[in-house]
């Protein structure tokens, strides 16, 4: 068996616990392997990052890329405003993502001659999240001081749109041009399930309390991406937009860089890569039949990551995600709003979450989501008093200790999850690149499995998910 | 209902009176005094939003020695109005519409009934709004309506600006043309319709 593969290191950030405090990783227990995605699924696209060349690589797809893009529009006097979001901060590193930002606006400078380019880094629930990733990266520098993180209480703007107004916040639109600077990592399919996954920030990282509230209660598990849509397909920001520039992201590793001016020529091909390539490992996750998870990524308790999946999705592989004539995952918001005061669903016929996780050990993960429905469901041991006082001061996460334990120590944590679940089972969510981080018998589990998942989603699964989006390629 | 465990407490050296505060607090506790923000702890839910925002960094939360409660009393109002008020916003009684704080329709609906006007005020009574400051706006907006209710936003702030669109209002022409794309707009009013409808598993005043 091979060696686990060393995980990212935890970051200083004040929505996580000071990094001094995580003792332990998760993969340097005993017992804990790895395996290469490849090995699972050997036709997984080559990547070009992680590799030998670093971040030069990106900039050199990202340069490529935009030799296609028509950027007449941009004219020497005019404002250009790139747009970001969280998400892409926290793929391998955050250090691909940050360098096709400053690549992008070198060509933009270089081929237009227009100086006056911002930076405008939407976030999650985390207001800060993006200012810490602007100075961490240097970002900050890079646009002379013109790079920002926005929020979605901000100052916000009306868009007229085929559904009536939404809202936009005011300084993602304050410019002659809009850039929309993105990947295409699956990320929160439990919420897009792969519907418009490229046009999402618009109806999220770049808009305001209204609209995203519209998106998470108005509109209906999936009837929500068109929140995007309506907003994306407005007079008004089609009259600033340039054009697209994506990191396209395969669970293991960034395949290419994706630039155009049709969003929704973007969209279908990331779509398909998406089903394609996360299907499969999202389908092979929901045939894990026991496990412990631990959690050990410097991300809020939802986002953090094996292979590409997230904790959040795992807790809903027992629905088949992409799936949509199923109408709710195991778990969504609005999943998790359908909980009546029993602690079970308002209908019969709503998933509870993966009964296959017998435990989360929960060892280094951030607040900024609100996650009591997970400590609520899914028995969990907290590492270390500080993580939990943590945990107690977050106004999202008041009650996530309520229902969770805490360990001294990860070792006691994994003792016990040993003893009380009787798996030897265990998958660790700590984003390790180019394959994931298990114990021995989970890997034998995977390999075994693999082959079957990967005919099934070819075979029967991806031509249904391709049909029930209408992208025909 | 919500548990308030720390205050908003403004560095006045730090601060520069720029109303950025002022203007996103959820509960209006926040005021500019000769140019500096000023806190009235009797009002503010603990939400940090002022304090994620602030462009000074002047706000610091700093941890309650004892925290309080903030309820509303849904068996003090007939549960007949509560859940026919509910039901009206197309929500089930029992329905989560603020995640982090965990309230249910019924209790906002509560608070209406026993004189609630704005969003403000309810989020003051209840706590919802006060967790994550994004994601409750809507349903808190939607059931004010389906009391008679229309509420403003405040003036100069920019807590929010107005209620949207639902599954319901989507215009048949856009069903029609985005048919094919994976919306599932009419499956979703079914669902939304079912969960709305289905009884309550534990009534308030019983």
């Amino acid at each position: 068996m091979r060696p686990p593969i060393t995980p990212l290191a935890p970051r200083p950030s004040q929505y996580g616990i000071d990094p001094s405090l995580v003792k332990t990783r998760a993969a340097d227990l005993p017992g804990m392997t790895s395996v290469m995605l490849k090995e699972l699924f050997p036709d997984l696209p080559e990547v070009i990052f992680p590799c030998e060349e670093g971040v030069a690589a990106i900039r050199k797809a990202t340069e490529e890329s935009l030799k296609n893009v028509d950027m007449s529009m941009i004219r020497p006097e005019h404002s250009v405003n790139i747009l970001a979001a969280h998400h892409g901060f926290t793929l391998l590193g955050g250090e691909p993502y940050a360098e096709m930002l400053k690549t992008i606006k070198d060509v933009i400078e270089a081929r237009t001659g227009c100086k006056n380019i911002r930076l405008r880094a939407g976030v999650g629930l985390r207001f800060r999240e993006t200012e810490e990733y602007i100075k961490r990266y240097g970002l900050d520098q890079h646009f002379n001081g013109k790079a920002i993180g926005v929020a979605p209480v901000d100052q916000g703007i009306p868009i007229e749109t085929e559904v009536g107004t939404l809202y936009g916040i005011k300084k993602i639109y304050d410019a002659d041009w809009i850039v929309h600077a993105h990947n295409s990592d699956v990320r929160e399919v439990h919420f897009h399930r792969q519907v418009d996954r490229a046009v999402k920030p618009f109806g999220m990282a770049y808009a305001r309390i209204e609209t995203r509230s519209t998106y998470h209660q108005n509109l209906g598990p999936r009837a929500a991406n068109f929140t995007a849509r309506a907003i994306f397909d407005s007079p008004f920001v089609q009259s600033k937009f340039a054009f697209a520039s994506f990191l396209t992201v395969a669970p293991n590793g960034i395949i290419n860089v994706d630039a155009d001016n049709d969003l929704y020529a973007l969209n279908d091909r990331i779509t398909q890569s998406g089903l394609r390539y996360y299907g499969k490992i999202m389908t092979l996750f929901g045939e894990i039949d026991e496990c412990i998870a631990v959690l050990d990524f410097p991300c809020p308790v939802v986002y953090v990551f094996a292979a590409g999946v997230i904790y959040a999705n795992f807790a809903g592989a027992n629905t088949d995600l992409y799936d949509l004539d199923t109408a709710l995952p195991a778990y969504t918001w609005y999943t998790e709003s359908f909980y009546g005061k029993r602690g079970k669903p308002l209908l019969d016929d709503i998933p509870r979450v993966n009964s296959a996780i017998k435990m989360c050990v929960h060892n280094y993960a951030w607040t900024g989501y609100p996650s009591a429905f997970f400590s609520e469901h899914i028995p969990t041991v907290v590492v270390g008093q500080e993580q939990a006082d943590h945990f107690n001061m977050d106004p999202q996460n008041l009650t996530y200790m309520k229902h969770a334990m805490v360990a001294e120590d990860l070792k006691a944590a994994m003792e016990f999850a040993y003893k009380v679940t009787g798996t030897d089972k265990v998958v660790i969510f700590d984003g390790a690149m180019g394959g994931i981080n298990v114990s021995e018998p989970l890997a034998e589990f995977l390999l075994k499995k693999a082959p079957e998942v990967s005919k099934r989603v070819d075979e029967e699964l991806l031509p249904k998910w391709l049909r029930q989006r209408g992208v025909i390629l | 209902m919500k548990v308030v465990n720390q205050l908003a407490v403004v560095d006045a050296e730090k601060c520069r009176g720029c109303k950025t505060c002022e203007r996103i607090c959820p509960v209006l506790a926040i005021k500019m005094e000769n140019r500096k923000a000023v806190v009235d702890n009797e009002r503010c839910r603990g939400c940090a939003n002022c304090e994620q925002r602030c462009p000074d960094y002047a706000i610091k939360m700093v941890k309650l020695e004892q925290p309080v409660l903030v309820k509303v009393d849904v068996s003090a109002v007939d549960y007949a109005l509560v859940e026919d008020l509910c039901r009206r916003a197309k929500f089930n009684p029992e329905q989560l519409i603020c995640y982090c704080t965990a309230t249910r329709a019924e209790e906002v609906a509560a608070a209406i009934l026993q004189g609630a006007r704005s969003p403000e005020e309810i989020s003051f009574l209840t706590g919802v709004r006060t967790g994550c400051k994004v994601e409750c706006i809507q349903p808190v907006l939607r059931l004010l309506e389906a009391a008679g209710i229309k509420p403003e936003p405040p003036k100069g702030g920019w807590q929010w600006y107005g209620r949207t669109v639902t599954v319901w209002e989507i215009p048949e022409e856009v069903k029609k043309k985005y048919a094919s794309r994976g919306f599932y707009f009419d499956e979703d009013i079914k669902i939304l319709d079912r969960v709305a409808n289905a009884p309550v598993q534990e009534r308030s005043d019983s």
